[in-house]
């Protein structure tokens, strides 16, 4: 165990603080539904995960490589439709036809790449967001592949079985919880593995200088398109894990500009290109937005008494705020680009920083 | 023959609203190098200031264009001034996730106080058509089409030979070197992004009266605005215009022979092959 921990740190860098403090918070959350039963808190942990995952995967590409997508509601749709047509119209269970996604999004990534990463800097951005909006309006047009503007509901998960005996029947939160955390900590597990390989520091050579790392050898279209599959791959699970939690998708909730956005976000509030950041931007994201949606937010403002529940202003508030997450989204993200460009994280390492050098 | 000319006047009628869009966003990106994601949005306050004008006041929405410029030419200045002059020299890609944070706040902001409802403008020309030889076109297309060439010339007049339009065109080819000739960048930023969001406004308080408003309506015109501005070249005003007549007429072509639900698809694929085989765009320097 000692040498397996010595191992570990020595290649990759990671102390052996870090790996038991992963391991106790990991020990945390396996037994975290044992003793809260509350399907909302459970609702709460599960969207915390899926947000880790789009945004540990987003940073794979936009924060390593440095390729700003923000089009990857692509790889989440396309990941998300496979699933829930496979479910429901050929009766493939989700847990094979992730697979089926993830395949079909390894194939669109490539597409996509091979047209995007000709471009550079703005004009990328833009092609991936046309890239996007092309699969969103292809979505909604062809009503007789995907259902159109009606979307896909699930009527029915069957139940997972190895052999004869059921392991789970997907009918409480609980079975999602887990498979949300595994999914979660893998996609760490590929950023960090990602980070500290040659292929990382190849695909951080890219973000720092493309034209260095080019006159170095180093193929640029070829890793960057390795950093997008990395990148959809993950993308495209999230989106069958979304598909089949929330039971019912169509082009807005999966394909929109929207949701790459979102995406995006989750990495810049936290800190941009570390392993941290989309957790921490999840962890500011998710809580906030879910406070907002089921008007806790208004509540505490009445509850504290700075406004009263029957004044226009509490009445105003009781009905809009619930719409505001986007608001708030908005004006974080110019919080943070104008004060802490390097995200959350960055901002407390710095204020760390600065503390230290004051005592020294 | 007759439907294809008359898709293919209709076409170049809201075209030239669609080349107002893009003028103002390549203007913004000549001067600064920055794209603005809020554009769309910026349209979108203009709808709704010319909804109000209407509601509230009854003034015309062709008439408030002259209330949105000079309102909305305020706004974009002091946007320019507060948030985005402090990012010039940021990674592009921090610009334009502070733009899009500025776009959510203005569509959100909008939502609050308006709800997500359609709002429509009706007045009595809305759908009213003059016939010329034959074939019918709408009335406000007609009257935003002239009045949009009448913009566009002016603008044209005021960047080609007044001192401060010569400075602000000085700025766009070498920020460095119009600065050491003693132009004051920082102003004729404000000034670009002003002219930007005016223009943008004003395309809005135009196309009121025969479009959905509603707090969303912005992120379909940011889109297009970027089509219109590569196919014709970034920071090209003659290259803007001929990329929103195109647009313009692509679409109600594509309305007309393919289906309304894929015209979008048509203008996106056709940005794509722009953006791969003619990355200048039509007027364009390189941008590789």
């Amino acid at each position: 165990m000692r040498t397996l921990l010595k191992k570990l740190s020595d290649n990759r860098g990671i102390s052996p603080v870090t790996i038991c403090l992963w391991i106790v918070v990991l020990a945390g959350l396996a037994v975290f539904p044992k003793f809260v039963d509350s399907p909302y808190a459970l609702h709460i942990m599960i969207l915390l995960f899926l947000s880790t995952i789009m945004g540990e995967s987003w940073n794979i590409l936009g924060g390593y490589t440095g390729q700003y997508s923000v089009g990857h509601a692509a790889y989440f749709g396309v990941g998300a439709y496979t699933t829930m047509m496979l479910m429901q119209y050929k009766q493939i269970p989700p847990w094979y036809g992730m697979w089926v996604g993830a395949a079909v999004v390894v194939v669109v990534a490539l597409v996509i790449g091979s047209i995007c990463f000709r471009l550079r800097g703005p004009y990328f951005v833009l092609a991936s967001i046309a890239v996007a909006e092309i699969l969103r309006l292809v979505a909604m047009n062809l009503k007789d592949f995907t259902n159109g503007a009606e979307g896909i509901l699930a009527t029915e998960i069957p139940p997972f079985k190895i052999g004869e005996t059921v392991v789970t029947d997907f009918l409480s939160k609980v079975p999602f919880y887990y498979i949300g955390l595994v999914f979660a900590v893998v996609t760490i597990i590929v950023t960090v593995l990602v980070q500290h390989s040659k292929l990382g520091y190849y695909f951080q050579a890219i973000r720092e200088d493309q034209d260095a790392a080019h006159s170095l050898g180093i193929n640029l279209a070829f890793h960057k398109n390795v950093a997008l599959l990395f990148s959809a791959v993950l993308t495209s699970m999230a989106g069958s894990f979304y598909a089949i939690y929330i039971g019912f998708i169509d082009p807005p909730t999966v394909l929109a500009l929207d949701i790459s956005v979102q995406i995006v976000l989750i990495c810049i509030i936290g800190g941009i290109g570390t392993i941290y950041g989309p957790v921490v931007g999840s962890l500011v994201l998710v809580p906030l937005s879910e406070a907002l949606r089921s008007n806790l937010i208004a509540q505490g403002i009445f509850k504290l008494g700075l406004a009263s529940e029957e004044s226009a202003v509490g009445i105003f508030l009781k009905e809009h705020l619930a719409h505001a997450h986007a608001l708030i989204y908005g004006i974080l993200v110019v919080v943070v680009i104008l004060f802490m460009p390097d995200g959350v994280l960055g901002f407390v390492k710095k204020l760390f920083t600065a503390r230290k050098r004051e005592n020294a | 023959m007759t439907v294809l000319l008359q898709s293919l006047i209709s076409g170049i009628l809201i075209g030239g609203v669609y080349a107002l869009i893009g003028i103002g966003l390549t203007i913004i990106f000549g001067v600064m190098r920055v794209i603005n994601f809020a554009h769309g949005d910026i349209l979108m306050l203009g709808m709704y200031l010319t909804y109000n004008l209407f509601t509230k006041l009854g003034i015309d929405p062709y008439v408030s264009v002259l209330i949105c410029i000079p309102v909305m030419f305020i706004y974009g200045g002091l946007l320019q001034k507060i948030f985005i002059n402090r990012m010039l020299g940021a990674l592009p890609q921090n610009q334009i996730l502070l733009t899009i944070g500025l776009g959510l706040i203005m569509s959100n902001t909008m939502m609050l106080i308006y709800t997500s409802d359609y709002k429509i403008l009706t007045t009595s020309y809305s759908s009213s058509s003059v016939n010329v030889a034959g074939i019918s076109v709408s009335e406000p297309l007609a009257i935003s089409f002239l009045i949009t060439a009448a913009i566009t010339t002016a603008l044209y007049w005021f960047l080609m030979k007044t001192d401060t339009g010569q400075a602000i065109r000085a700025t766009a080819q070498d920020r460095e070197a119009a600065q050491l000739m003693g132009i004051n960048v920082k102003w004729m930023s404000i000034l670009a992004f002003g002219m930007g969001s005016a223009l943008a406004a004003t395309a809005g308080a135009l196309i009121s009266p025969t479009y959905y408003i509603f707090p969303q309506v912005g992120s379909t015109f940011t889109l297009k605005a970027f089509v219109i501005t590569v196919l014709g070249g970034m920071g090209s005003i003659v290259g803007a215009t001929l990329g929103g007549i195109i647009i313009g007429v692509a679409e109600s072509v594509g309305a007309v022979y393919i289906s309304s639900g894929w015209k979008d698809v048509i203008v996106f694929v056709l940005f794509i092959l722009v953006l791969l085989f003619k990355p200048a765009g039509l007027m364009g320097k390189s941008r590789m």
